[in-house]
């Protein structure tokens, strides 16, 4: 573990981590699906989650998210514990994510499905006040929608274009820790790099980020340290460059050679 | 979900105009029709509210109308309650009485929300029969329920001022975020909760305008029809035939349930001279079912495509 550096001196000095996740399991049936995790991202870090297909990374979003609940172990953002909040809690304390397969509101436009991330959770604020359109423009834009994008139905755009939908509809609700899920999946070169400088740019602004990508090699420059795991455990931590010369690695994730 | 134009503003009053002028073209028979179609769209828009918009199917709306019109028409008949009174409790009593009931029903999805709902509407059709037959008149319900108007003329304007003020209502509500919110449950819940909202306080939310309208609505309408009986209240028939006005007209839309309700009355009514029996509902689900697979989003949409057709023509002409 060569990043430990850093970590180790804020470790020292009792900073809080912005998520920490301690000995978390989570079992479906008789499966284990993640065998008592733990890991921690600081403040405005940007950590790579690769494994395998299976391997339980994306079980890990649903626990953060509390779309899943876990069978045990804890959650904490900032040291106070999440696990017993709702989703739209966890939101609300600046935690979001994007989904492998994007879900986009399929009846309604760029705009309006951006709108929906923007409104506030107060049913009364929702009636009284007008929705801001320069606020969902700016946000379209932010991730690199055209103008003439902007009343384009789900149905119309690209998987590309349906990421960075996803991808602004998160911003929307203002986090300041995302969970990227395959963001690269499906995507062209070009958009590669677009998605790739969009997500840079977030880092720079010191949003901290946990992102899985089978795109190793666009992964790379995104993250700060990597964690590889596999049948829901971690296999290996550290810098990317370490976590790639691990035998473990090497052998469950990329395959004998 | 844009915002609201002059156009909107004009389409509305053109319609209340007609509306108002209707009882000066037709007959009085005609307009006891439209009675019922008043009645039906007020009872398709409260269905549309929490079903056509979130996707959670209610099969258990005659329990929210027969809450409104039970509680009305017992405090005023047994009670002798003055109507002005007993109309404000009977809604607010369904508002409070559909959110208990129905607040297990929320947390069930697809089609045991539906289920829930219908076991719902079955018990309360045998509970009323057997609780306080006294009060409720039991399998004969009560008859000589006090009535707000007299004639066909004056219950026309009550039943279409309480519809069209509903329907206006309603329209801004669902203009807003709120209505944008509700559509994006039924769209994918599971994104809205993503988005950082509670869907479960927004359905509750919805569910309660849903019942404030039905009750409203239930509670007008046995003071119209001055009696109540619980076989003809709380029958599937009812549920089906506010459903496919709903489905018909165009779910997700305020027009669409109006549409659809008239639409349906109408048709019902014009079979009956051919078919008196139970043969008309052959027919009308048939209908129902050809303009359903012709266009899903309903009639609403059957016009509005027609609307952007002839604009697009137009625009060519000049």
């Amino acid at each position: 573990m060569a990043e430990v550096s850093r970590r180790k001196s804020r470790r020292d000095l009792n900073v809080s981590h912005h998520l920490e996740v301690n000995n978390l399991v989570k079992m479906f049936g008789g499966l284990i699906a993640t065998n008592e995790m733990s890991f921690q991202v600081d403040e405005g870090e940007s950590l790579g989650l690769i494994g395998p297909n299976g391997a339980g990374k994306t079980t890990i979003f649903s626990l953060i998210m509390g779309e899943l609940r876990q069978t045990s172990g804890s959650i904490t953002c900032f040291d106070s514990e999440i696990s017993h909040l709702q989703t739209h809690e966890r939101i609300q304390r600046g935690i979001s994510r994007t989904y492998q397969v994007p879900r986009p509101f399929a009846d309604m436009n760029v705009l309006e499905n951006i709108r929906v991330g923007l409104m506030p959770d107060n049913i009364w604020q929702m009636i009284m006040r007008r929705p801001d359109p320069e606020r969902e423009i700016e946000l379209a834009q932010s991730v690199g929608f055209a103008e003439n994008d902007f009343l384009r139905h789900p149905s119309e755009l690209s998987i590309g274009d349906l990421r960075k939908l996803e991808l602004a509809r998160t911003l929307a609700t203002d986090p300041s820790l995302m969970l990227l899920d395959e963001v690269f999946a499906g995507l062209t070169v070009a958009e590669i790099a677009q998605m790739a400088e969009l997500i840079n740019q977030k880092r720079e602004a010191g949003m901290t980020m946990i992102i899985v990508s089978h795109d190793l090699k666009s992964l790379e420059p995104l993250i700060d340290r990597a964690i590889a795991m596999n049948y829901g455990a971690i296999v290996a931590e550290g810098s990317f460059a370490d976590v790639m010369a691990d035998e473990q690695v090497r052998a469950t994730y990329l395959g004998d050679e | 979900m844009t915002g609201i134009s002059w156009r909107h503003v004009a389409l509305w009053a053109v319609f209340i105009i007609f509306m108002l002028l209707l009882p000066e073209m037709v007959s009085k028979g005609t307009l006891r029709t439209v009675i019922f179609a008043n009645f039906l769209a007020i009872f398709a828009i409260s269905w549309d509210v929490i079903s056509g918009r979130t996707g959670y199917i209610s099969f258990g709306h005659p329990f929210l109308i027969g809450i409104g019109a039970y509680t009305t028409a017992i405090l005023s008949y047994r009670f002798g309650m003055p109507v002005g009174l007993s109309i404000p409790l009977a809604v607010c009593v369904t508002m409070v009485a559909g959110t208990l009931f129905f607040l297990p029903a929320l947390r069930v999805k697809g089609s045991y929300f539906a289920l829930v709902t219908l076991a719902f509407m079955e018990l309360m059709y045998q509970l009323v029969q057997v609780i306080r037959p006294d009060l409720t008149g039991g399998t004969r319900g009560m008859s000589g329920v006090t009535t707000l108007a007299r004639g066909a003329v004056n219950n026309y304007y009550l039943s279409f001022g309480l519809m069209i003020v509903i329907a206006v209502s309603m329209w801004v509500l669902m203009k807003t975020r709120f209505g944008t919110a509700l559509s994006a449950i039924g769209m994918n819940e599971e994104s809205v909760r993503g988005s950082g909202l509670s869907t479960t306080r927004l359905k509750l939310f919805a569910f309660m305008v849903s019942a404030m309208v039905a009750g409203l609505g239930g509670a007008f309408y046995v003071h119209y029809l001055g009696s109540i009986a619980p076989r003809a209240l709380f029958d599937i028939n009812f549920v089906f035939t506010i459903i496919v006005a709903v489905l018909i007209g165009g779910a997700s839309t305020i027009v669409g349930p109006m549409l659809g309700a008239f639409f349906l009355t109408f048709l019902l009514e014009y079979l009956r001279p051919y078919l008196p029996g139970a043969e008309r509902y052959f027919i009308y689900g048939s209908i129902a079912l050809v303009i359903y697979m012709y266009q899903p989003k309903g009639l609403y949409e059957i016009v509005m495509q027609q609307w952007r057709k002839y604009r697009v023509v137009k625009a060519g002409e000049t």
